[in-house]
């Protein structure tokens, strides 16, 4: 019986996305959303932003939930239209984003009848996925969409997918506000909420008796909030311990603090690698032990005793095997252990680690960031320094593209501040900066987005400028054209006799007037006379600009720890004449 | 001709390995099965056996029971990750309870040419105390139940016994912790 509460489907969509506080849909429509489109049409508490291509959509939604702390969501028809977003939810899932993705389907009686744009969505982004549904039932459909949030927000973040025929859509339903939905406990895997004091009073008493101990900190500290972070630099500066981040954990503590050692890793600095080898007390603070921050796995810090906090059980003793773990969520476990130290009235003598920070100092004065930057050719790093010098005192925010440029990002530009520095890091997908720009921009109306690029990635979503343009978002597209496929390049002379296979691109645009047919501003800067006008020309227009800056087409990106070596095993420089012992096995691995 | 497959065997990828069974109670809904025989495939994990049936018809839960083989450290893996899965209640390796009893069946059919097969047949279907689920001349059908151990054991019995063709089909194991 149709009572007059009822509403379609589409209609139940529009209401839980209002429900759920979403403000932002990045979509692009198709015959299987129609319905859905045609309640965007004529409200008023939902932007959608039309992107050009799906891919765009969910990379958009994934810069808008990594700058904001919300949940990024997306729209996206059947068949192609989901196809095009596989590679977008399988990022957002190895970065643990929460995104939410609504895609069309074939009507009911259609599915399995290989239909016009049919494609199995759930079977095909089931692995891409932290969880997806196809909702047969419209009655099913406000629950699923309320759960889905939660999913996605939830533990670990990551991807939703829900998938909703095109009957479904049409067929009506009574709304049920999220308010009325209660979730059954074992489907929002939310991780620990109690304090594991035995963990803290472990941990407490191992960095008092510690003489070399090291904070671990990834992405896990940055999906726990901005409070983690608060926590993190309480704790610091009352244990005196230095900090290293993984690349997702840039900004979760200031780049600029003489206690940062910056990134470790493969691209790391040489005292932030070398601190985790000689390390006698890890503290694992949301990382994963990605295999570009261990190395070697045997021989990665084999003298520390290791603590790990992570919200996900399953990334606990995975790849390295650690002492002590905990669940529980990093915000309170950092607030629990600044408490207890406080409560307890525990002191850490802070000459204790004298001799630990002036080993560190000595590592550090080997200044393995140093690049010599001459009188003409621009070199990648100077670019990005002068980009920092020039925009640190707006409130920035950076996303990037994949490859050297990437690195050298990562490297070059500090961080103060979480939630400001978004990057594709596990899946290491390139055209993911200028999309993730858009939504960062869309979230942060009044900042500063830059996207640092490669021209190789840049062009691989080069649509998305039109999006740009459309909505007025003044992102920057800060290009270090080097003509090449820089990170594959760099590989090909290291590991393959510097037979540059494939890795030049020709035939490139003028991405000057590249920018101009988009109705965009274009600048450039061929020479190192040229970069600073070029970078303030950049800033200071109000409009999407690419800035294609002409950068040393050879430079490689050092430090670097060579695939298969250990964290002591770094070539510092093209100088460093040691080549590193594993070279054969290290080429079989990525 | 070689009947070779093109995927190695894994003999010595396995040294090292356990049998575990693990027992995973699910919301009984669509994708389930997909879900976690897909983490499996993913991950390079190994499935053995699988057994899938829903147990519990109100609360719609079934309960999958897997037999797979790996290292500790691994095996503890996968219970992580199905854990990880968002329909999944609990997931469980059998063999860390302290009680825990396991059974499996197993229909057999055999087709034979004479008297002395017969006797045979006969003897070992009394040894094992097998169920006749069907009988007639020169083919009779088993059921066997009980450990995967005590089935193969009364399989390779039946190797012993020349020229009969035997057919068959065994659940997997299933498991109970106590």
């Amino acid at each position: 019986m149709i009572t007059n509460n009822e509403i379609t489907g589409a209609e139940i969509i529009l209401q839980a996305l209002k429900d759920q506080e979403v403000d932002t849909i990045f979509g692009y429509p198709g015959g299987a959303v129609l319905p859905i489109y045609d309640s965007i049409f004529g409200q008023n508490f939902l932007k959608h932003v039309l992107v050009r291509q799906e891919a765009g959509a969910v990379h958009a939604a994934e810069g808008y939930a990594r700058s904001s702390g919300k949940v990024g969501v997306l729209l996206v028809t059947s068949g192609p239209g989901v196809t095009n977003v596989v590679t977008g939810l399988t990022d957002a899932l190895m970065d643990s984003i929460p995104v939410v993705c609504i895609s069309g389907q074939v009507p009911s009686h259609l599915i399995g009848t290989d239909a016009f744009q049919e494609c199995d969505t759930t079977g095909i982004t089931r692995p891409c996925t932290k969880h997806n549904y196809l909702v047969k039932d419209v009655n099913k459909l406000s629950e699923t969409i309320h759960e889905a949030f939660e999913i996605a927000r939830s533990g670990r973040p990551g991807p939703v997918l829900i998938d909703v025929p095109k009957d479904v859509q049409f067929a009506k339903a009574k709304y049920i506000p999220k308010s009325e939905v209660t979730f059954k406990s074992h489907r929002i895997k939310s991780g620990s909420s109690e304090i594991d004091i035995q963990f803290i009073e472990k941990l407490v008493e191992h960095i008092q008796q510690s003489k070399k101990p090291v904070f671990y900190v990834g992405g896990g500290c940055l999906n726990s909030g901005p409070q983690a972070s608060h926590e993190l630099m309480k704790l610091v500066q009352k244990t005196n311990i230095p900090v290293t981040t993984t690349l997702h954990g840039l900004g979760c503590y200031p780049g600029e603090d003489p206690k940062s050692l910056a990134m470790l890793g493969m691209h790391g600095t040489y005292e932030a690698n070398l601190a985790m080898n000689e390390c006698d007390l890890m503290i694992n603070v949301g990382a994963r032990f990605d295999d570009r921050v261990t190395g070697r796995l045997d021989a990665f810090s084999p003298n520390s005793t290791k603590f790990h906090f992570d919200i996900d059980q399953s990334s606990i003793n995975k790849n390295v095997k650690v002492d002590y773990h905990t669940n529980t969520d990093i915000t309170l476990s950092l607030r629990a252990i600044n408490e207890h130290i406080e409560s307890r009235g525990v002191n850490f003598n802070q000459s204790q680690y004298d001799q630990w920070w002036s080993q560190i100092e000595e590592w550090r004065s080997k200044n393995s960031l140093f690049y010599e930057q001459g009188d003409e050719v621009i070199k990648p790093q100077h670019a990005i320094s002068r980009l920092y010098e020039l925009t640190n005192q707006k409130d920035t925010f950076i996303t990037t593209e994949v490859g050297q440029h990437q690195m050298w990002a990562a490297q070059y530009y500090k961080f103060s501040k979480p939630n400001r520095w978004i990057t594709s890091g596990g899946l290491g997908t390139m055209g993911f900066g200028m999309p993730a720009a858009i939504g960062a921009q869309m979230a942060n109306p009044e900042a500063l987005v830059i996207d640092i690029a490669g021209e190789a990635s840049f062009l691989m979503n080069i649509q998305e400028i039109a999006t740009a343009v459309q909505y007025k978002l003044p992102i920057k597209i800060f290009i270090l054209n080097n003509e090449y496929m820089g990170m594959v390049r760099q590989w090909q002379e290291l590991l393959h006799g510097s037979r540059y296979s494939e890795s030049y691109v020709d035939a490139l645009p003028d991405f000057k007037k590249l920018a101009e047919s988009f109705n965009a501003v274009g600048v450039r800067a061929k020479n190192l006379s040229e970069l600073d006008n070029a970078i303030n020309e950049m800033i200071s227009v109000d409009r999407p600009v690419i800035a294609d800056i002409w950068v040393d087409k050879k430079e490689n990106c050092f430090p670097m720890i060579p695939s298969g070596a250990a964290h002591n095993e770094m070539l510092l420089s093209k100088y460093d004449k040691e080549k590193p012992e594993n070279q054969e096995k290290g080429k079989v691995l990525v | 001709m070689s009947n070779a497959s093109v995927y190695p065997t894994p003999i010595n990828a396995f040294k090292q390995s356990k049998r575990s069974v693990l027992s995973v109670i699910v919301d009984n809904e669509p994708g389930i099965l997909a879900r976690i025989v897909g983490l499996f495939s993913g991950r390079g994990y190994n499935i053995e056996a699988l057994n899938v049936t829903v147990v519990d018809v109100e609360n719609n839960l079934s309960r999958i029971t897997i037999e797979t083989l790996g290292e500790e450290r691994v095996i503890k893996q996968i219970i992580s990750q199905l854990e990880k899965l968002v329909p999944v209640h609990s997931a469980t390796n059998l063999a860390n309870l302290e009680e825990s009893y396991e059974a499996e069946i197993c229909l057999v059919k055999i087709e034979f040419d004479n008297d002395d097969q017969d006797q045979k047949i006969l003897n070992f279907a009394d040894i094992y105390r097998t169920r006749t689920v069907q009988k007639r001349q020169y083919l009779v059908v088993y059921e066997i139940s009980g450990t995967s151990e005590r089935i193969n054991k009364f399989l390779d019995d039946l190797t012993t016994i020349s020229g009969i063709k035997v057919e068959l089909v065994r659940s997997g194991p299933i498991g109970l912790g106590i």
